[in-house]
């Protein structure tokens, strides 16, 4: 299940040196499905499925992590700060409740 | 003869009136509350008690570090995007140790939890959130001291997000 899910992590901006501050942008495609909302086609109220948890992690120290619940919109979006302290890689790992785990990472490489 | 009837016709369906009204208030209101318990999301958490979760009981007050930039209206309710900023140091002894996006009309008061490090470098979070109807959007605070501090913006939604 690596990959079975679109996700994509954007730093902003795209030039950055040591010691500058980035925003480190989270997107993932995910229904986000609250349990509340039928599913047209079939009438059946379609169960709850959403990401529960995120973890953005830096050479594998966590320096963010989130839980997140259902009234957050579907294919979400989340944007944190990050202070570049030299080259690695700024990995996301996301859980959602149905036992899903995936992650997602991006070399962070910063010019001097 | 006629009369008679007429009048005793009346006090019954007077009678009935006043017998049923209460109970069809009553079946109404099973009938709302069986819809409620029908559309009850999985985590439904009220804001009071989202907040008193979230700060053990604590004192939380209002402060203008925080800003909290959502639209004043929203056109569409499954996609507001919300904007945390808080002006506060983030070193090592004293940081913005965690960010709540909570909500005060939908079933789950409680949009997202974000734990921040120093690593952060500024207390910034942004995100989209549904929201089922006009309310407000409060972002709850908690300092390294152990303080909660909280600023709120209202949203007016046009077309709900939820259900």
């Amino acid at each position: 299940m690596a990959d079975a899910r679109k996700s994509m992590i954007k730093i902003k901006p795209k030039k950055y040196k040591v010691g500058d501050t980035v925003k480190v942008d989270f997107i993932v495609i995910h229904p986000m499905d609250t349990g509340m909302k039928k599913d047209k086609k079939t009438g059946k109220i379609k169960p709850a499925h959403y990401i529960d948890s995120i973890t953005f992690s830096f050479d594998g120290k966590p320096f963010t992590t989130m839980k997140i619940w259902e009234s957050v919109s579907t294919n979400p979006y989340f944007s944190v700060n990050y202070k570049v302290t030299g080259k690695g890689k700024i990995t996301v790992d996301y859980t959602d409740n149905q036992g899903e785990k995936n992650s997602k990472s991006k070399k962070v490489k910063p010019k001097d | 003869m006629e009369r008679r009837e007429f009048i005793q016709s009346m006090f019954a369906v007077s009678a009935v009136a006043v017998v049923s009204t209460p109970s069809m208030v009553m079946a109404e209101e099973a009938k709302k509350e069986a819809k409620g318990s029908a559309k009850k999301g999985p985590n439904d958490m009220s804001f009071d008690e989202a907040v008193k979760v979230i700060t053990g009981g604590k004192e939380v007050k209002d402060s203008d570090k925080i800003t909290l930039k959502a639209p004043e209206i929203a056109e569409n309710g499954a996609v507001v995007p919300i904007k945390v900023t808080v002006d506060y140091p983030m070193t090592e002894k004293e940081y913005v140790k965690e960010i709540h996006i909570l909500n005060t009309a939908n079933g789950n008061a409680r949009c997202a939890d974000v734990m921040l490090t120093p690593a952060n470098e500024v207390g910034y979070f942004s995100t989209r959130v549904k929201l089922s109807k006009t309310q407000d959007v409060v972002a709850l605070v908690g300092l390294s001291d152990g303080t909660f501090i909280k600023a709120s913006a209202s949203i007016k939604v046009t077309i709900g997000g939820c259900g």
